[in-house]
């Protein structure tokens, strides 16, 4: 519960609600980043699937690039170091936080700055692009949800920008 | 917008994503301590400038952050052709 008292968010705990899509904040989940030269060497340590094509999503954990996994649970579980082990993996929960962009216009509103054909992107996909100038990582949750990581200093921007974009 | 192929990713990506890195296929002299300086000036600054077929190291860097090679007509800014980082000079 420490936790909860010194935390704070770079951006609005209420949502933003406009005419077809909400923005807010994501409640804080823990982050991983995992590197290893293949998919198997990660799922021996983990003891889970990982998957393999760039872009897919499996159980939480997402591939960024050819030896770059994003790991994204709600849990505070206890991670294997992989110690000794050809691979890498590191918390950065607190490196980024998550916006969720929810309702029929959350790709409309996302394609104001992202030059991705989201009506195009598969449920269930994630990739790191880019917002204006902002790095952001997408992952289609749903039809109509979106969850946008983006670093804590970029946030208080990428707010005012969803949320004007979402006013118009 | 140009939409450049990322060979890794295996699609075509918006260029914004995309980072140049110089020229590709410019190889690091095994045994520095053995070149002149003259050799050594070559491999650091001396770049080809080719009017039309160029080779390029690009990095899908807001994608999946690798590096990679193209050929890139320097007159039309069409992409030929993208490979891998690794691969042979096409």
């Amino acid at each position: 519960m420490s936790d909860a008292l010194f935390r704070n968010e770079p951006v609005s705990s209420t949502p933003y609600v406009a005419d077809g899509v909400s923005i807010r904040l994501a409640a804080p989940l823990k982050r991983y980043s995992l590197r290893a030269r293949t998919a198997d060497a990660l799922e021996t340590v983990l003891n889970v699937k990982v998957p393999q094509k760039i872009g897919a999503t499996e159980g939480g954990i997402a591939c960024l690039g050819p030896d770059e996994w994003l790991l994204r649970t709600p849990a505070e579980a206890a991670m294997p170091t992989g110690t000794g082990l050809p691979v890498a993996i590191t918390d950065i929960s607190e490196r980024s936080i998550c916006l969720v962009l929810e309702g029929p216009r959350a790709a409309e509103v996302l394609m104001t700055g992202c030059p991705l054909d989201l009506d195009n992107f598969a449920v269930g996909r994630a990739t790191r692009t880019i917002y204006e100038t902002v790095e952001i990582i997408i992952i289609r949750e749903g039809e109509d949800r979106f969850h946008v990581e983006v670093w804590r200093s970029f946030a208080a921007w990428l707010w005012t920008a969803f949320t004007t974009a979402a006013s118009h | 917008m140009i939409l450049i192929h990322c060979p890794y990713c295996d699609e075509k990506r918006p260029e914004i994503e995309f980072a140049n890195a110089g020229q590709a296929h410019v190889a690091r002299p095994l045994d520095p301590s053995s070149q002149s300086d003259e050799e050594w000036e070559a491999y650091l600054f001396i770049r080809a400038n080719p009017r039309g077929r160029h080779h390029e190291r690009w990095r899908h860097v807001h994608g999946c952050g690798r590096f990679f090679n193209a050929v890139r007509d320097t007159v039309t800014d069409k992409f030929e052709t993208t490979y891998k980082a690794g691969e042979p000079r096409r």
